[in-house]
């Protein structure tokens, strides 16, 4: 499928590639322009030099875990509008607590189908899952 | 004959003998005299010796009536008062005035008893100071017994409980009332006891046990009668080696309920991950190798085994979801943790910074009940204060515990910057000194179950937040339900006393188990409406009053409260609508008394109010009942004085004004009222119950004429 001219900016931060592949793969066939880096300090470098629109963010990563990527992102003003959706193996409802708490706007536990972080990207970007579909 | 009959009756027949025999002398004296005389003088000696008879039967009257006032009644007073002073109250005084007619017999009496007061006094004083040593290794048996994390019970052959620990009152509570006294049968199943007895039983006869590597100890078993609760312990036989036979058995225990659940569960998760796991994977496998495979596929499989690897992986995924919510609903740590009020633990962390040159830090918002180790999390928190103390420079620190929507939380909150959740993560790599080893933070929050984190606050504050676990039991801010500060939790006199034999009557009173019971009521006249609003009950034990097995429950009357009553018993509305009705009520204060002697004051207004349920309840109370009001007027029968309140002066037996007219508290009282009634039915000659059953029947008949005339 063909980009659109407009279409909404997201970064991948995950250190496993076969799912930063997956991903990728899946978003871009959706529309989007999507990203890709493997640990926390990548995608602060990242964020430092543009301001997707979306963050799907992994937390166990290397360098600088998720919660700190998320912290970091809600103290940045230029990244007000950013929606942060976590992606996540972490299943206790203490971590999504803790993700929610520190300014995630999503969580999404592995594994998970395709349909599923469509619906949730479509939600976070346009309000609803059924609009997020190119 | 004449022994049975009262003194004053006995005075009475003395003087009634005299008054009789006066005009038969003087008429047989007057005979002679007319005899003698010439004219008849029957006319004059027949007025005369009139005369003289009623003057002289009219004085004897009248000095019987002067007797009976001065010496015969304070003679029954005095010698009631001391036999009162000797039996139930030593500090009871005897009545001067009723005395005064008596001579030296008064001031002789009192002597002797003042005598014989100091006599005992001087006894008391030894036998206390003997007894206060062993009471100090008592109470710290006791305090060893109630802290003990097993429940703990000791049991005759009979299975009557003699002993049982504060942690077997709590696993047991549930499925009955565990009572000393009581059989072990009402709380538990009776098999596993059974054959577990009888084969540690067999094995001290047959001598077995001293080659046993278990000695006269097995592990075993067993279950509440509803099977609900599965507890394991060990029981132990105590035998009397002299005598060569066993006495008793000892059981030790602990709930296995949870954990047999938990392991039972554990067992059922690695299973599926063993076994479910391998049927997709083994399809998933397969179809992911063919795909890859070199060789070339037609369209047709290819769409096949894309589908299998969709659809299988969809069921693996789903499997691990039921098995994520299947281990996490049962995940908890071995770390022992117990409910604590918030208030307690943060006023301890709160307290160590008082002497900090900088640092404070006070206790706010509402005390939550938590469910965790005091011990580390206290050390912990007070790790994470001090780092942000030094990381942020913030000086004025409030400590509370908040509930959110799903989970309790600890906060320290602060004004300023907040933690890197890095910086948060290398805090929590610290090992943390916590008086019974070393751990990191991160330790001690995995036991918890729980994770940590800084948030801002809507008012601007930053908080860093430690989610805790609920707490276990049920707690309520009200105080009315607390346990007694000392329970009665032994009673090795049990072990002397065999199983009930014989008929009921003929047994002492001082050796049968009472329940001594009172009801507070919306008003006087059951049959005009009015209903129960409390019932509680004590229970009496080989003549100790067992405060900690009291019965005390609100009703709800189902009809207003007028205020009138309230003003007496202090029972509001509002404090009952939200109460059982009687009809659940009174079949637990049923199971409660068993086939204990009831015992009330002034008990046919309380026992009218059961009665009068009995068609809605169910309960009909056959057991025989003990009225302190009959049995007062039956020992202090020169007095008409006995309301509770008079009846607890004379024994010197304070009612604290704010447990006065609540049930419980009149329960208390009356019991208390009546373990001294029983020394004094003794002394006069009462001593079973058949007895004074018998004895309270004949005053409520005698009454019964009374109030014909």
């Amino acid at each position: 499928m063909e980009k659109q001219r407009d279409a909404a900016s997201i970064l991948i931060a995950d250190d496993e590639k076969n799912i930063c592949f997956a991903m990728q793969f899946l978003l871009e066939g959706q529309g989007y322009d999507v990203t890709c880096v493997e640990d926390g300090a990548q995608a602060i470098d990242a964020l430092q030099s543009s301001q997707p629109q979306l963050l799907l963010l992994d937390l166990t990563m290397p360098k600088l875990n998720g919660y700190e990527v998320c912290q970091a992102a809600r103290a940045d003003p230029r990244l007000g509008a950013m929606r942060i959706l976590i992606v996540s193996a972490q299943c206790k409802d203490v971590a999504v607590e803790k993700a929610m708490a520190m300014g995630a706007d999503g969580y999404l536990k592995k594994p998970f189908s395709s349909a599923d972080v469509i619906s949730a990207v479509g939600t976070l970007l346009n309000g609803s899952p059924s609009e997020g579909q190119h | 004959m004449l022994e049975r009959l009262s003194l004053r009756v006995r005075f009475l027949l003395f003087f009634g003998l005299i008054a009789a025999a006066i005009p038969a002398v003087i008429a047989v004296s007057l005979y002679l005299a007319a005899l003698r005389m010439e004219d008849d003088p029957t006319p004059q000696l027949v007025l005369f010796g009139g005369v003289a008879s009623f003057a002289l039967v009219g004085i004897v009257g009248w000095v019987a009536q002067q007797f009976d006032t001065h010496v015969a009644q304070p003679i029954v007073a005095v010698a009631r008062d001391l036999q009162t002073r000797m039996h139930a109250n030593p500090g009871n005084d005897l009545q001067q005035d009723e005395a005064r007619y008596l001579g030296i017999l008064g001031p002789t009496i009192r002597e002797a008893s003042d005598a014989m007061r100091t006599l005992r006094e001087n006894v008391d004083a030894k036998v206390e100071a003997a007894t206060q040593s062993l009471d100090r290794q008592r109470l710290r048996l006791e305090t060893v017994l109630r802290d003990l994390n097993e429940g703990v019970i000791v049991c005759n052959l009979d299975h009557q409980v003699l002993l049982y620990n504060r942690q077997a009152l709590k696993s047991l509570y549930f499925s009955g009332d565990l009572g000393l006294g009581r059989s072990i049968f009402t709380v538990v199943n009776r098999p596993p006891f059974l054959n577990t007895l009888e084969r540690l039983t067999n094995r001290f006869t047959s001598g077995r046990y001293k080659s046993h590597p278990d000695y006269l100890h097995a592990p075993f078993v067993f279950s509440t009668p509803d099977g609900r609760h599965v507890l394991q312990g060990k029981m132990s036989l105590v035998v009397d080696e002299d005598k060569d036979e066993a006495q008793s058995y000892v059981l030790t225990f602990s709930d296995a309920t949870k954990s047999m659940s938990t392991l039972a569960e554990r067992d059922g998760i690695l299973g599926t991950v063993v076994e479910d796991f391998r049927r997709p994977l083994a399809a998933l496998r397969m179809g992911a190798e063919l795909l890859s495979d070199t060789k070339p596929v037609a369209e047709d499989v290819r769409a096949k085994l894309e589908d299998i690897i969709v659809e299988e992986s969809k069921i693996l995924s789903d499997r691990l979801e039921e098995v994520t919510r299947r281990y996490q609903a049962i995940a908890t740590s071995a770390w022992p943790m117990s409910d604590i009020n918030s208030a307690n633990l943060l006023s301890v962390l709160a307290r160590r910074y008082r002497e900090h040159p900088v640092l404070r830090c006070d206790v706010s918002g509402e005390a939550q009940w938590l469910h965790c180790d005091s011990n580390t999390i206290i050390e912990l928190m007070d790790r994470l204060v001090r780092h942000v103390l030094e990381e942020t420079g913030a000086q004025v620190f409030s400590v509370e515990a908040a509930v959110g929507k799903t989970r309790r939380y600890l906060d320290i909150i602060w004004s300023g910057d907040p933690i890197r959740d890095s910086t948060l993560c290398g805090w929590l790599e610290e090992e943390i000194e916590h008086g019974a080893g070393r751990m990191t933070g991160n330790e001690i929050l995995r036991h918890h179950g729980c994770d940590a984190w800084c948030e801002q606050m809507p008012d601007g504050r930053v908080r860093l937040r430690l989610p805790m676990p609920d707490p276990v039991a049920e707690h309520s801010a009200q105080t009315s339900g607390a346990p007694p500060v000392r329970l009665e939790f032994y009673d090795f006199d049990l072990l002397q006393r065999g199983a009930p034999t014989g008929d009921l009557a003929q047994r002492r009173l001082r050796d049968l188990t009472y329940v001594v019971f009172d009801t507070e009521t919306t008003g006087l006249e059951p049959s005009n409406g009015d209903e129960m609003i409390s019932i509680a009950g004590v229970r009496i034990v080989n003549g100790r009053v067992l405060t900690g097995e009291s019965f005390d429950r609100l009703i709800n009357p189902g009809r207003s409260i007028p205020k009138s009553s309230t003003l007496v018993h202090h029972i509001s509305e509002d404090m009952v609508a939200d109460q059982p009705p009687v009809e659940e009520i009174l079949p637990r204060f049923r199971d409660y008394v068993g086939d204990a002697v009831l015992v009330a004051h002034n008990a046919a207004f309380d026992l009218r109010f059961i009665e009068l349920k009995q068609d809605r309840t169910g309960v009909r109370l056959d057991n025989p009942v003990l009225d302190t009001v009959l049995l007062s007027a039956i020992v202090h029968d020169h007095t008409d004085q006995h309301t509770l309140d008079a009846v607890a002066e004379r024994f010197s037996i304070e009612i604290p004004e704010e447990t006065r007219h609540t049930a419980l508290g009149d329960s208390l009282a009356t019991a208390y009222v009546f373990l001294k009634m029983v020394d004094l039915l003794e002394a006069n000659g009462i001593s079973t119950l058949g007895e004074a059953l018998a004895a309270s029947e004949k005053l409520v008949q005698i009454r019964r004429a009374q109030s014909r005339y």
